[in-house]
């Protein structure tokens, strides 16, 4: 049996309270707010004590989909990734940069918002980047 | 402080008698429990006065009924104040741990955090460190009782309408472990209302911490606004021992007539 | 925000406008509640009587979408009785006496008028205010989801000026920042005008700066906002969309329109961790990994960068979004080789001025407040003190503007929309999560007694709403929370979508839509 507490930062409102995620055997199974932390100083509220739980519902989406017959069929990464990248080069050639748009995240880190918009400005070559600030 | 719980700690894993303890670490920057299972390596295992005397303390009890039904044979050691040592003893009382899973680890409080927590026994029967504080009545009670019936009852009513329904106090509870909660129960209140349903939401809860309430406090300490649930339950396990001459914790692990409820019998 | 969530607990008077703090930024609500206890005044400006009601000194209504005719109304007694901080003004501001002319238009008695708040109410929140010590403004999407959504804000902004509370500790105007990492996008370079740090694209310098640093050629062309992207698509001008944990067939307004658009695009891929309504029309569905299965950062409401540390594996055969993307940016063409978060956030911090000191190692402990320009820098709790960004603090000339529907005989009523505390967002994530959908597994519409009364139903019972956009059936909450007139719908439930209704209809700068105020018409449902 392992038993860790990992600290990490909640996913829900833009409070970013500090918490412990308890994980046994490689599943999540709790979450302890962190009482150190400046922002929640040990406390939580009700999504944030329960942040554990949609991760590992059986409706997480586990594999790439490509929509062939109109359904959307489970393929390889490769198969997803080539299709994507291929698609994206043809819309370009075709339409130009600014026919496409991206739309970064307000869940995603810091980090992978930076790589989204500098693949749509550097690789794509377009300034079209929002993401739901407004919403 | 530390490092005579070290020592101990280190003793208990080398010497195999404990496959880890249960501790807090300070790592990142932060303090959190933490299941050590390295005797050789307990870098920044630490009691939980961080800033203040208790001020990083938390529910490591209900950590350890987790990790001791993951692993039923194996045992584990868990770091203890007076009311975890109390904890232990009524969880042992209602099956929930086995006492022979178990190996405490004692920490007594310094004075200030006895007198904070207003703790009738701020240490542990059995202790590797520190000294045993003087104890300190309900003050806060007091202060409660001396007000006009009515005047209580404005002052939890504006208390409880601060709550934002996190369920916090339940979460953190080291003594709440029954697998249907009352809190959840739509028959008893408006489960979606915010606030809570004022009062029934948290005189609920309050029953229920009859013959269970150890008085850690950290329902206080968890409680996103600030509400003085400590001072209510303090006063609930006041009336328990008036009517049955007994405190969770305090004395034997053998709960008293008309509170022996175990947690299988919650179940149904 | 441009002060600490900590220094909330100092301010003696704090004012809260648009925010449902106890539902939708409970930790943020913890410290007004011990500024309270400690004896702030607090003031809530809500049309609904929310939670934080119970604990303010004054509640006011006011009518949907009349914020800056409450706000200049609030300055206009202010100046009138001389309570403003003349020296703050002098020293630290512009425009000043433009904006005094507009004030003196909104007396309390013509802003009664428009917002419905009486005058006397008006002239204590002035007082108030004016009079502490360390005055705060909170707010969030009541203020700006709105046609007048930038005016709102400068108009906070201006009060702040005019009393000089800001670039002081527990002082400032402070925008609740919706999501966790919300601010963390905008910080990145999520945005069509941007790059990383506000640098604008349309700046030669900052565009030959980025151009070495990426090692390409850069367009100088402000892009589209998501209203610009949907109607792109309708039309035909934007042939692709790239979705990365956003779901707009819920969370954007007037979901008919948008469906439209989705429709018509000749590629839509969808990264994301579940199926969302979204995703029923892509063409391409990535399976991201969770917070919890990946390293990095997000950046909270008072600009606080913290650490994100994974705690399992990707859930099945899930990746992180950051190695998605680079995997996908090799393939079409254009190299990219980061072996770990880490390395990503040193380039931010190498592009970008105000996280120039931030690094992993340095966020273990507290995490860092931006701007924080340099490796010994200690970040920054409060902004703008001693100086604005800009140098002066400018006021604007603000002129109270109704929202663009207002009710009439055909739709009566109305319709304000926003969250309850159990859910989040469009409710991909809380309604995959047991413990909340048990809690709250099904939308309602708020009405008060008296229009329950008027319309022959109790509390349970279906209505039939619509709008000019669309309609959907909903069961009542019958409760004084909300006002008569007015109805309410949390916007978290795909089985009565509140943006069904909804106007879509922008801040002209901003392009925020109005998802606080539109025009609805009620029926009791068979």
């Amino acid at each position: 049996m392992e038993y860790r507490t990992v600290l990490t930062t909640c996913t829900y409102c833009g409070c970013g309270c500090g918490l412990y995620l308890e994980v046994m055997d490689g599943r999540l199974v709790g979450t302890i707010p962190c009482k150190t932390n400046p922002v929640n100083e040990g406390k939580l509220c009700v999504k944030g004590w329960n942040v554990h739980e949609f991760v590992q519902s059986p409706k997480r989406l586990t594999r790439p989909l490509l929509r062939k017959n109109r359904e959307l069929t489970p393929v390889s990464w490769d198969e997803a990734l080539d299709f994507t990248a291929a698609r994206l080069r043809e819309i370009k050639e075709a339409h130009g940069s600014d026919s496409i748009a991206f739309l970064a995240s307000a869940k995603v880190t810091n980090e992978e918002n930076y790589l989204i918009q500098k693949f749509a400005r550097a690789a794509v070559g377009t300034n079209n980047v929002d993401h739901c600030a407004r919403l | 402080m530390d490092d005579k719980i070290k020592m101990k700690v280190q003793e208990l894993l080398q010497s195999g008698k404990i496959k880890g303890f249960l501790g807090l670490r300070e790592r990142h920057g932060q303090v959190g429990p933490y299941l050590f299972t390295d005797g050789d390596d307990l870098e920044g295992l630490v009691v939980g006065d961080r800033f203040k005397p208790g001020d990083s303390r938390y529910p490591l009890n209900k950590q350890l009924m987790k990790i001791t039904r993951g692993d039923p044979s194996g045992c584990y050691g868990v770091l203890v104040r007076g009311c975890d040592e109390r904890g232990l003893k009524t969880l042992f009382g209602s099956g929930q741990i086995k006492s022979e899973q178990v190996v405490p680890v004692g920490i007594a409080c310094p004075q200030d955090l006895a007198d904070a927590c207003e703790c009738l026994k701020p240490y542990p029967d059995e202790r590797v460190a520190g000294e045993a504080a003087e104890p300190r009545s309900f003050a806060t009670v007091a202060k409660v009782e001396a007000m006009e019936l009515d005047e209580r009852f404005r002052l939890w009513l504006a208390e409880f309408s601060k709550c934002i329904k996190c369920y916090g106090c339940r979460n953190i509870c080291p003594m709440c472990y029954c697998s249907e909660c009352t809190l959840e129960n739509k028959d008893f209140g408006d489960i979606g209302s915010l606030p809570a349903e004022n009062p029934v939401f948290h005189l609920t809860r309050a029953i229920h911490m009859a013959g269970r309430c150890i008085d850690c406090g950290l329902c206080n300490e968890v409680c996103p606004a600030d509400i003085p649930l400590r001072t209510l339950y303090k006063k609930i396990a006041d009336i328990v021992e008036e009517e049955f001459h007994c405190r969770p914790g305090y004395g034997s692990p053998e709960t008293p007539p008309g509170l022996n409820i175990r947690g299988e019998e919650l179940k149904h | 925000m441009t002060n600490s969530i900590g220094e909330l607990e100092d301010a003696d008077c704090i004012v809260v406008i648009g925010s449902n703090t106890t539902s939708s930024h409970p930790l943020v609500a913890t410290r007004i509640f011990r500024a309270k206890q400690k004896g702030a005044k607090v003031v809530v400006a809500d049309p609904r009587r929310i939670q934080l009601v119970h604990k303010a000194d004054l509640h006011v209504q006011h009518n949907l979408g009349t914020d800056v005719a409450l706000i200049n109304g609030i300055m206009h007694v202010i100046l009138a009785r001389g309570w403003h901080n003349q020296a703050f003004v002098d020293e630290r501001t512009e425009g000043f006496e433009e904006f005094r002319k507009v004030m003196e238009q909104y007396t309390p008695e013509r802003v009664s008028e428009i917002t419905g708040v009486s005058v006397d109410d008006i002239c204590t929140i002035a007082d108030w205010y004016a009079h502490a010590r360390a005055g705060s403004l909170v707010y969030c999407m009541g203020i700006t989801q709105h046609t007048t959504g930038v005016d709102n804000v400068k108009s906070l902004a201006n009060l702040s000026m005019l009393t000089g509370h800001i670039g002081r500790e527990s002082t400032g105007v402070n925008p609740l920042r919706g999501q966790n990492n919300v601010q963390g996008a905008c910080d990145m370079g999520g945005l069509p005008n941007v790059y990383p740090g506000y640098q604008a694209v349309n700046v030669p310098a900052n565009q030959e700066k980025f151009e070495a640093a990426w090692n390409g050629k850069l367009s100088d062309k402000v892009g589209l906002t998501i209203p610009g992207m949907l109607e792109g698509l309708a039309e035909g001008s934007v042939r692709a969309l790239f979705v990365v944990g956003e779901n707009p067939m819920m969370s954007d307004p007037d979901i008919h329109h948008v469906e439209k658009a989705l429709r018509n695009a000749e590629l839509l891929v969808v990264q994301d961790i579940f199926l969302t309504p979204t995703t029923a029309f892509a063409h391409v569905v990535l399976p991201g990994a969770s917070f919890a299965e990946k390293d990095g950062t997000f950046t909270n409401t008072e600009r606080r960068v913290q650490r994100v540390r994974r705690a399992i594996a990707p859930v099945g055969e899930s990746r992180a979004d950051w190695e998605i993307i680079q995997d996908l940016s090799n393939r079409f063409g254009y190299p990219m080789e980061y072996d770990s978060p880490a390395a990503i956030l040193e380039e931010v911090s190498r592009l970008t001025p105000s996280y120039g000191g931030i690094t992993f190692e340095r966020l273990e402990g507290d995490g860092l407040c931006w701007p924080c320009p340099t490796p010994d820098h200690p970040g920054t709790k409060f902004l703008h003190q001693g100086r604005f960004s800009r140098g002066l603090g400018l006021f604007h000339a603000i002129e109270y503007k109704p929202p663009a529907e207002v009710v009439d005989a055909d739709y009566p009523f109305w319709l304000t929309t926003g969250r309850i505390h159990v859910h989040y967002h469009t409710g991909t994530m809380t309604r995959n999560s047991p413990s909340l959908e048990k809690e709250m597994p099904e939308g309602f519409l708020e009405m008060n007694p008296e229009d329950a009364l008027a319309l022959g139903v109790k509390r349970g019972d279906a209505v039939k709403v619509a709008s000019r956009r669309g309609e959907m059936v909903i069961r009542v909450d019958v409760t004084t929370r909300i006002r008569r007139g007015t109805v309410f719908v949390p916007f978290h439930f795909i089985e009565s979508c509140a943006n069904i209704l909804t106007n879509p209809a922008y801040d002209p700068i901003a392009k925020i839509p109005e998802y606080k105020v539109c025009a609805v018409a009620l029926q009791k449902a068979a």
